[in-house]
C-alpha cells in the first residue's frame, strides 16, 4: 500500500539531497572537529559551513548559532540557562512540552511563572504579555508558530514589548523555521530554538540562536565546543544535513509556501464538494498545517481508520507511549470536550501532490459516511 | 477481504501468542494496547517495571505487532479505568472489603471498551490472551474453562456482558501456558520470556497499603489504630488500621494466644477487627450482589458449583433467591468467605455467571 504521510508538523521525511550528502560524508569524514589535524579540520569545516547556511536563512551572524541535539534541548538551555531564583518568566499555556514541562523544575528553583492563554483565534495577544510584566520579569518565551494549530503569533510585537521593557525574549521557532520567513535582522528576538527534522533534515540536530551580547549558562559542561555553551563532540554529519536542509528550505520558501497553500485550498474544496461538515481551528496560520474538527466523528477513530488505509495524520500531541488524550489546547480555545475529541491535525508539505490531498479528502469522506451508516 | 479482529495486547507473552493465532486463523488483525493508568496517579514507581501499561510493555506489544506486520495502537482509557476500577478498589478497602480489580476491569472497562473500539475500526471481533474458551452450541455462545487447569482464567471473566461472547475470540483456550511460551520462543517474540505478572497492574510495587496512602491520603489519614475483638466480644488487642487486614488473615495480629487466630470480620464503621480460631472462619452461605449471567434460562433454586476465590476448588452449591437477593448455600462450610471477592458459578466447565460476595450469612 502506498502511504500518504500528512503529519509533517510531527516530523518530515528526509530530503533526498540531504540524505545523499550525509551518506557520502558518513563514509569519508570522521575526524574529531576539535582535533588539530586535517581529519579534524575536515569535520570542523562541515559544522562551520552549516552554521553559515542557517545564519543566512535567519539573517543573523553565524556566531549567533549554537548547535544542539534538538529543539527541546535548545528550549531547555534557554529556560535553565537564563533564569535564576527570584526571576519571573512569562510564557503561554500552549507551548510545546519542551517549555511547559520545564516549568515545574523552574518553580522548584525559585522562579516565578505567568502563563498566558491564547485568544479564541489561537493567538497570544501582545497586550496580555504587557499586562503580565512585573518588576522581576527576566524572560518572555512565546512560540512563533503553534505546533497543533499552525497559528502564527505576533512575535514582532511581543519582541518589541520585551525590548522596551528590557526583558529578554525567546521564541520556540521549531514549527516556523523553513515554513515562513524569520528575519532576525528585523525581529528583535534575543533567542530562538529551531530543529532540523521539521524541515526535511535529519533527526538529532537542532540549534539555538543567541543574539550577540546576551548571556546564558551552559547545561552540558565538557570540552568547550559551541563557544563553551554546549560541550560534546559535535554530531557534524547531522549538523551538515541540517545546514543543507535549511538552505534548501530557505531558497524554496516562496515556491513551497504557494504550492502548499494551494494544496490546502484544494483539500478544503474537496471536503466541501462532499458536503462534509468541518471547522478549522485558529486564524492566521502557516500554509498546510491545520487543526480541523469533523463534528460527527471522534478524532482518534479517524486517525486510526485513516492509518489503516495508508494515510498518516495526528490527533493531539503524541506522547512517548503513543497514546492520546483530550487535547487541552483546544479546550482552552473554547471548544467543547466533544469538539476537541473530534479534532485532528493534518499537515501538508512540499512532498504532497494534488492527487495526494484529493485522496486524503476522499478517504475522510468514506470514513465519515461509513460511521454514519452504523 | 477477511474479517478484522482487534487483539488486546498487554505486552505480555499470552496476548502476543493470541495475536499470532488470530493471524494464523486467517483474520486481519489490529493490535491495541489499552493504557489504563499512570504512575503519576497511582504512585509506586519501580525502576524495573515490566507491568501492563508501562511504556516498556506498550513497546513490547509494538515490537511483536511489527514482527507480524500488523498495525498497533495505544488507546488511552485512564479516565474510565480510574472511575470504574481504581476508585472502587480504594473504596472497597476503605469499606473493609477485599476487592478484585481484574474482574472489575474485565466487566466494566475492557470488554465494553474493546467492543466499542472494534466497531469504530470496522472490526467484527475482539480477541484476548485469556486462558478460557468460548464455544458455540445451539446458536448460543458459552464461556468455558481453559484446557490448562493451572492457568484457567474463566474465574476473572464472569462479569463480561453476555452479548459480547459472540464477538470474542479466546485463541489460547486450548493451549497450556507451557505451549504458549514455546510458541512465543519459536517465533522469537520479544515477550517470550517475560515473567508472569501476579500483582495488580496499577499497584506495580505490589504494596496496596502504600497505594491506598498515596491515592486516598485524606481518608487514609483517618484510618487509625483500633480494637481487635474475639468471638466472645472481648477486646484482646490493638490493630494498626483496618485497611491493613483481610478476612482469613493470620499474620500481623500480634496476639498472645495459644491457638492461631484469624480475621473473621472487618467493621470499617467502628474500626474494629474481629478474630477467632480457624473454626470461626467457616461459613456455609453468603449473599451475592452484582450477579451477571452468561447463560439463559436459569431457574431457582438451582444446583451449581461455585468458586469463591481465584485458583480455589469448586464447591457444590445451591443458589436461591430470597427477598430479591441471591443467596449461595455451600454443601459444606467454607473457610474465609471474603466480602468483595468474586464468586463464580459453574456447571462442569461452563461458566454460568458470577457475582460479588456481599455478606456472609451467619447461621
Amino acid at each position: 500500500m502506498k502511504r500518504i504521510y500528512c503529519d509533517i508538523s510531527a516530523t518530515t521525511p528526509i530530503d533526498m539531497e540531504v540524505a545523499n550528502l550525509m551518506h557520502d560524508l558518513q563514509k569519508t569524514i570522521f575526524g574529531n572537529p576539535s582535533s588539530i589535524h586535517r581529519e579534524g579540520q575536515a569535520a570542523k569545516v562541515l559544522i562551520e559551513k552549516a552554521r553559515r547556511q542557517i545564519a543566512t536563512s535567519l539573517t543573523c551572524n553565524p556566531e549567533e548559532i549554537i548547535f544542539t541535539s534538538s529543539g527541546t534541548e535548545a528550549n531547555n538551555m534557554i529556560l535553565k540557562g537564563v533564569l535564576k531564583s527570584g526571576d519571573h518568566l512569562i510564557t503561554s499555556t500552549y507551548e510545546h512540552p519542551a517549555i511547559t514541562e520545564v516549568i515545574p523544575y523552574l518553580k522548584e528553583n525559585g522562579i516565578e511563572v505567568s502563563l498566558i492563554a491564547p485568544n479564541n483565534g489561537g493567538l497570544i495577544e501582545p497586550g496580555q504579555v504587557l499586562r503580565n510584566i512585573k518588576k522581576n520579569t527576566r524572560l518572555i518565551s512565546i512560540m512563533f508558530v503553534n505546533n497543533e494549530l499552525g497559528v502564527i503569533n505576533p512575535i514582532e510585537d511581543i519582541a518589541s514589548i520585551a525590548n522596551n521593557n528590557s526583558i529578554l525574549i525567546h521564541s520556540d521557532a521549531v514549527q516556523a523555521f523553513g515554513k515562513i520567513p524569520i528575519n532576525l535582522d528585523q525581529i528583535p528576538l534575543d533567542f530562538i530554538s529551531i530543529s532540523s527534522h521539521k524541515l526535511y533534515g535529519p533527526k538529532g540536530a537542532g540549534a539555538l540562536f543567541k543574539r550577540q551580547g546576551t548571556k546564558i549558562a551552559p547545561m552540558i559542561y565538557g570540552g568547550g565546543q559551541e563557544s563553551n555553551l554546549r560541550a560534546s563532540t559535535e554530531n557534524f554529519i547531522g549538523i551538515a544535513g541540517f545546514g543543507l536542509a535549511s538552505e534548501i528550505a530557505f531558497s524554496n520558501l516562496k515556491i513551497n509556501s504557494k504550492k502548499i497553500s494551494s494544496l490546502e485550498n484544494l483539500f478544503t474544496s474537496e471536503l466541501d464538494k462532499q458536503k462534509i461538515n468541518y471547522k478549522i481551528n485558529g486564524i492566521k496560520r502557516i500554509p498546510g498545517v491545520f487543526n480541523i474538527t469533523f463534528n460527527k466523528l471522534d478524532g482518534q477513530q479517524l486517525v486510526l481508520n485513516l492509518d489503516m488505509c495508508g494515510i498518516g495524520i495526528s490527533f493531539g500531541a503524541a506522547c512517548a507511549s503513543g497514546t492520546t488524550k483530550v487535547p487541552e489546547f483546544l479546550i482552552k480555545l473554547g471548544l467543547t470536550k466533544k469538539e476537541a475529541l473530534s479534532s485532528v491535525r493534518i499537515s501538508f508539505g512540499k512532498i504532497h501532490s494534488e492527487k495526494d490531498v484529493i485522496t486524503v479528502a476522499k478517504e475522510i469522506g468514506k470514513i465519515i459516511n461509513k460511521n454514519e451508516e452504523k | 477481504m477477511s474479517d478484522k479482529v482487534l487483539v488486546a495486547m498487554s505486552g505480555g507473552v499470552d496476548s502476543s501468542v493470541a495475536l499470532l493465532k488470530v493471524i494464523e486463523a486467517g483474520y486481519d488483525a489490529i493490535g491495541v494496547t489499552m493504557k489504563l493508568w499512570e504512575y503519576k496517579d497511582v504512585g509506586g514507581n519501580i525502576i524495573d517495571d515490566s507491568n501492563c501499561c508501562s511504556v516498556s510493555s506498550i513497546n513490547n506489544a509494538k515490537l511483536v505487532c511489527d514482527r507480524l506486520n500488523i498495525p498497533h495502537y495505544t488507546l488511552d482509557f485512564t479516565e474510565n479505568f480510574r472511575e470504574n476500577v481504581v476508585e472502587n478498589f480504594a473504596s472497597e478497602y476503605l469499606n473493609g472489603r477485599t476487592p478484585n480489580p481484574c474482574v472489575r476491569c474485565n466487566s466494566f472497562v475492557k470488554w465494553d471498551t474493546f467492543i466499542k473500539e472494534a466497531k469504530k475500526l470496522n472490526a467484527k471481533y475482539i480477541a484476548t490472551g485469556h486462558y478460557a474458551r468460548i464455544i458455540k452450541s445451539n446458536n448460543s455462545y458459552v464461556l468455558k474453562k481453559g484446557f490448562d487447569k493451572n492457568k484457567d482464567q474463566s474465574y476473572v471473566l464472569w462479569g463480561i456482558p453476555k452479548e459480547t461472547l459472540q464477538k470474542t475470540i479466546l485463541p489460547l483456550g486450548e493451549l497450556t501456558k507451557k505451549e504458549v511460551r514455546k510458541i512465543a520462543n519459536i517465533n522469537n517474540f520479544e515477550t517470550a520470556n517475560i515473567p508472569e505478572s501476579m500483582e495488580i497492574c496499577f499497584v506495580a510495587d505490589n504494596n496496596y497499603k502504600r497505594f491506598l496512602k498515596d491515592y486516598k491520603p485524606n481518608e487514609m489519614s483517618k484510618v487509625g489504630k483500633g480494637n481487635i475483638i474475639d468471638q466472645g466480644g472481648d477486646i484482646i488487642g490493638e490493630h494498626s488500621g483496618y485497611t491493613n487486614y483481610t478476612v482469613g488473615q493470620r499474620k500481623g495480629l500480634n496476639l498472645s494466644k495459644e491457638k492461631p487466630h484469624y480475621v473473621t470480620k472487618i467493621d470499617s464503621n467502628k474500626n474494629n477487627i474481629f478474630v477467632g480460631e480457624k473454626v470461626a472462619l467457616l461459613d456455609d452461605s453468603c449473599k451475592v450482589s452484582n450477579v451477571n449471567w452468561l447463560v439463559k434460562d436459569i431457574n431457582f433454586p438451582c444446583n451449581i458449583e461455585s468458586q469463591i476465590r481465584y485458583n480455589s476448588k469448586v464447591i457444590s452449591s445451591k443458589i436461591i433467591i430470597r427477598k430479591g437477593e441471591y443467596e449461595v448455600h455451600f454443601s459444606e462450610p467454607q473457610l474465609a468467605i471474603t466480602p468483595g471477592q468474586s464468586i463464580v458459578f459453574y456447571k462442569e466447565d461452563i461458566v454460568l455467571g458470577g457475582g460479588i460476595i456481599e455478606k456472609i450469612i451467619k447461621s
